[in-house]
């Protein structure tokens, strides 16, 4: 990771100066997102828009919440689509067998998510590198096996079928499109929001200490270990709520949603759209997205169009969008580096 | 039917170490399996060990090998000039993209070098649905291998297989030997060591990397060669095979030839006697494999210790 | 029975045609308005191991609509074929299904999915209430089960539990003459292959009660390797074999099991040899294997068959599959419903659907009906035979009974708890 590390390392600004004022700033910029987004029902019909844009919730709390691990932490995870899927069974599942309302199994979710997080990352995060990389893809392999093993419970390969039962509450009837496009605009906006603070917070400075030089980090007392699980496991949530989203979205969860695929794709998506800058994996998200919806429609050799198109950014710009837009931003305001 | 956890089928396991043909019939399965993951994972390993590539588009040169040997065995009818094209071809395919593509970004960021990987995946398999068709091909076994099986203390052994388990075994020892005692072995070795000292006494460092670029992909590309008489051929067909060569490299542990051997036919054993001991979970099974020995040795059985 | 339209809501839907074209062109998600053709939205699976479901797919559907648009189209609207690669995941197989009915204005759905996709693109079906027919998927309980019902969604394709009362039958009159009481299974590990097997064994036993089951093998999905599946049933030393294996697994595992031998040691009963894609690509075909029908064109034995089987082939230099057959009834019953109904209205083509029967070279008595009460088709040309290594490759089918057939479904139905 070094070329990107040394970049992102230049690229952080002091810790606590501002941090206040800047966090009521990332507030007044989320609400004010989350109103553009609400009103836009309003201003289209179109369904296929709001569509998209709950997918892209789906899909941008999954490659942000991965970013907190690659970008900020330099955990590489093979394995994060995991989370993802274990979100869209938990709710689905929850949903389908007890008939408790939609928030209680929200949070029933996002318990179990933690749970299995801790355990997983507990084993996960003592490795390093590309062997991080590689038990948290087994791990994935593993589950996704699972999922498909246990037919009973999961309807195996079939995925969970019948459509989940989403009972309206507090007045919100997520069977419902502009509910259920409003609910994701939120939930989106509410998780870049705490994602953003735990980036911004001292914790998310120890991160990057960590990132950039562990054995440092250990000397001046930090818990390398516990900081590592802790972000392992709040990104795992994120993954998980995205997953949920996504569930609600296609109204079932399938086997291809913990499948390491899903991992990739989050991958994919950050190097995109980049990851040193907080909203990369957004803009990648948007991107890639555009990208698979336009290019499946013009042609089935969709393999070829999307290869070129990553090789245009690893070999052309060797950096995600995001990236490349931020350094020549400061390339044109300092006027040329060196 | 057995429907989950582990469903364990102890009387077929125990019954078939009881008596020596099927103890036979599978341990030969389990080095059939093996030896072809073998020739895959070798490559990748040794891509690892001297480039420090992870190189994730390695499937689709057992895919190419497979394809190759076909069309080349359609048009001459001749087996050994099959195997000969799916090995030389991917060789040659190898060296172009380790030259022209990998050779870019090998200062980067190893997600970069993933992501040009993961780019020729998908390049790679609508290349060959252009060229050769999205439906599934079969090669055909040539006439001289079809042949009763043999059979050996009982148990059942195909003659065609013997051959795969000795070609497989030919290139680990060539490989091993290779490494170890020649010129070119031991400057691949320093190369992987230290390559500024040896680009420093003026070997070309592109040549050696492109020359076990090429290397890694002809292997993979036998295997796909050797395969193709009994296996169907798809696009796509690459992707499972890469995904348990990974498994045995990281079980081998990455950069070791020895280790890949060894992977290969833990993994081979395990899918043998797994699919009669759980043959619902035998998948599961080496996943968990991977865990436990990740977990405990986190640079694998052979590989070396990391800090 | 082409209704002339007039004149000003012709010009009223160019118009509206045109500035919705303009809009598509600035911005790609704003739904276009209804035009004088009608727009039949199709989700396949065009890349991957698979692609050959949804080109053979396609070519099926293809085939059928030229004939239906030179007779005057759907109630006098030309049908356009919207087709979308799914990549076969359903997660992606749901977005480009809702994508075909809001942005591109599909008013029908041909869900040319197999396996969990068209369980995603059903719950579209019944989001978006769009009619929908599932082409591919034969799993029984997409339309066996209550729980899944809805009046908007259809299947055209084969069932498998269908499959395995004829085969169970068949194999049990062989067993029976030949003494065959020890059997294996081998399967893939997916809900098709674990449903159908089961089903299989249960009418199996059913007419030859004294059968045993004494190994079972559940290879993966697309598993390129079949070595210790092979070697598995070798060591049973099993008379018969039953294997619902298709495509490109069932060709791998022939290839590799002949290397053992194996066809010599036991019957094999495979029920998707019989179809053309994996005959045809099969180099040491073994002689003997029994087979349900996929697609055939020497069965059922009727010029009507023959002559498709030829046109498909004249235009696509391939023979048809099952998938192709499946596909191309879709469209004859959409035409025959869009006819009976005098509508291109999905509701309404909905409601002539339920109980169609039409005439059809795919028929096992020259005629296939949409049953009314689970909306799946029955009365298709089901059969077994043995398969020659050269066409006609199953030189002699023995017709399934449909009475039978409806007799064990009911049962079977019941027995699940879906009636």
């Amino acid at each position: 990771m070094t070329e990107l590390q040394a970049e992102q390392a230049a690229a952080v600004p002091q810790p606590e100066a501002g941090l206040q004022r800047s966090r009521y700033f990332d507030v007044l910029i989320a609400l004010a997102a989350f109103a553009v987004l609400a009103i836009l029902p309003m201003l289209t019909g179109s369904k296929a828009l709001l569509d998209f844009v709950i997918r892209c919730s789906a899909f941008g709390l999954f490659a942000t919440s991965l970013n907190l691990l690659v970008g900020y932490t330099g955990l590489v995870s093979f394995g994060h689509g995991m989370f993802f899927g274990l979100g869209a069974y938990g709710f689905g599942l929850i949903m389908q067998r007890t008939g408790v309302p939609v928030p209680v199994a929200f949070v029933a979710t996002l318990v179990i998510t933690t749970i299995i997080a801790a355990v997983i990352g507990a084993i996960c995060v003592r490795l390093k590198e590309i062997y991080f990389a590689f038990v948290t893809l087994a791990f994935q392999m593993l589950i996704h096996s699972t999922i498909l093993s246990w037919v009973s419970l999961t309807g195996g390969d079939q995925g969970l079928r019948g459509g989940i039962p989403r009972p309206a509450f507090f007045g919100i009837d997520l069977s419902n499109h502009v509910h259920l496009y409003i609910a994701s605009c939120a939930l989106l906006v509410i998780g870049l929001l705490l994602m953003r603070q735990i980036a911004q917070s001292p914790f998310g400075y120890t991160l990057r200490m960590i990132r950039d030089n562990a054995n440092r980090a250990s000397f001046v007392g930090i818990d390398v270990w516990r900081a590592k699980l802790t972000i392992f496991v709040l990104a795992a949530l994120f993954a998980s709520t995205g997953g949920i989203i996504m569930a609600l979205f296609v109204s079932g969860a399938y086997p291809e949603f913990a499948y390491w695929t899903i991992s990739g794709e989050g991958i994919f998506i950050n190097m995109l759209g980049g990851v040193t800058t907080f909203l990369g994996p957004m803009v990648g998200t948007v991107l890639l997205l555009i990208l698979n919806d336009t290019v499946t429609r013009l042609t089935e050799y969709y393999g070829i169009v999307l290869g070129i198109v990553i090789l245009f950014f690893a070999i052309g710009l060797r950096k995600g969008l995001m990236d490349f837009v931020v350094e020549w931003y400061t390339q044109r305001r300092n006027g040329p580096v060196e | 039917m057995p429907q989950w956890m582990l469903p364990l089928d102890l009387d077929a396991l125990t019954g078939c170490l009881a008596s020596s043909a099927c103890l036979v019939t599978q341990t030969t399965s389990g080095f059939i399996i093996g030896m072809l993951l073998f020739l895959v994972a070798v490559g990748l390993t040794l891509i690892f060990g001297v480039l420090k590539v992870v190189n994730f588009s390695h499937g689709a040169f057992y895919m190419f090998g497979a394809y190759f040997a076909m069309t080349a065995y359609q048009f001459s009818g001749s087996f050994a000039l099959a195997m000969l094209c799916g090995a030389a071809g991917t060789a040659i395919l190898g060296l172009i993209f380790e030259r022209v593509f990998m050779s870019r970004v090998y200062g980067a960021d190893v997600l970069m070098q993933l992501l040009v990987c993961y780019a020729f995946v998908l390049i790679f398999d609508d290349v060959v649905r252009m060229i050769w068709g999205p439906e599934f091909k079969s090669m055909g076994m040539p006439a001289a291998f079809q042949v009763a099986p043999l059979f050996i203390a009982g148990g059942v052994v195909p003659p065609y297989y013997l051959l795969l388990i000795g070609v497989a075994l030919a290139a680990a020892v060539i490989l091993g030997l290779g490494l170890a005692r020649t010129r070119i072995g031991k400057v691949i070795r320093a190369a992987a060591h230290n390559p500024g000292m040896v680009s420093a006494l003026g070997i070309n460092t592109g040549l050696i990397y492109g020359g076990v670029f090429a290397l890694g992909g002809m292997l993979a590309g036998l295997a796909g060669a050797l395969a193709a008489p009994v296996r169907s051929l798809t696009p796509g067909m690459g992707f499972s095979v890469l995904i348990e060569s990974f498994i045995v490299t990281v079980i081998g542990g990455m950069g070791s030839i020895l280790g890949a051997l060894i992977g290969a036919l833990l993994i081979g054993m395990i899918r043998s006697f797994g699919s009669l001991g759980f043959p619902l979970f035998t998948e599961g099974l080496m996943y968990l494999f991977m865990v436990i020995v990740l977990v405990s040795r986190p640079s694998g059985l052979f590989g070396k210790e990391v800090a | 029975m082409t209704r002339t339209r007039k004149p000003g809501v012709s010009r009223r839907a160019t118009l509206a045609m045109m500035g919705a074209g303009a809009v598509t062109f600035a911005a790609p998600w704003v739904a276009r308005a209804q035009a004088k053709t009608i727009k039949v939205g199709m989700p396949t699976i065009l890349s991957g191991r698979v692609a050959q479901l949804g080109t053979s797919s396609r070519n099926g559907v293809m085939l059928e609509i030229e004939k239906v648009n030179a007779a005057g189209g759907l109630a006098g609207r030309q049908i356009e074929m919207v087709i979308r690669d799914s990549k076969g995941q359903p997660q992606e197989a749901a977005r480009v299904a809702r994508e075909l009915v809001n942005t591109d204005g599909c008013e029908i759905l041909i869900d040319a999915e197999a396996s969990s996709g068209a369980f995603a693109v059903h719950e579209v079906a019944r989001d978006l209430g769009v009619l929908c027919l599932h082409t591919n998927s034969e799993t029984s309980a997409l339309t066996a089960d209550p729980k899944q019902h809805i009046p908007n969604a259809f299947r055209t394709a084969r069932q498998g539990v269908h499959d395995s009362i004829v085969g169970g039958s068949y194999a049990a009159a062989i067993a029976k003459a030949k003494g065959l009481k020890k059997w294996a299974t081998c399967s893939p590990d997916y809900a098709y292959g674990r449903d159908t097997t089961g089903e299989y064994v249960t009418y199996l036993k059913r007419f030859a009660p004294d059968i045993e089951i004494i190994s079972e093998s559940w290879p993966k999905l697309f598993q390129p390797d079949y070595t210790e599946v092979v070697t598995k049933i070798l060591q049973a030393k099993p008379q018969a074999l039953y294997s619902c294996l298709w495509g490109g697994d069932l060709t791998s595992y022939i290839d590799q099991a002949n290397i053992y031998a194996l066809f010599s040691q036991m019957e094999v009963f495979a029920v998707n040899m019989a179809d053309y894609t994996a005959l045809t690509v099969v180099k040491n075909l073994p002689k003997g294997i029994h087979s349900g029908n996929r697609y055939i064109k020497t069965y059922p034995a009727t010029p009507e068959n023959a002559a498709w089987g030829d046109a498909y082939k004249a235009k696509y230099n391939e023979y048809p599959t099952n998938w192709s057959w499946e596909n191309a009834t879709a469209i004859m019953l959409l035409a025959e419903a869009s006819k009976k109904a005098n509508s291109a209205d999905g509701k309404k083509i909905a409601e002539a659907l339920r109980g169609l029967k039409i005439k059809s070279p795919f028929g096992a008595d020259g005629t296939v009906t949409m049953r009314a009460e689970d909306q799946t088709l029955v009365g298709y040309a089901i059969g077994w035979g043995t398969t020659i290594p050269q066409e006609p490759y199953v030189p002699q089918v023995q017709a399934g009974d449909w009475k039978t057939i409806f007799e064990l479904e009911a049962e079977w139905k019941k027995s699940k708890g879906y009636t």
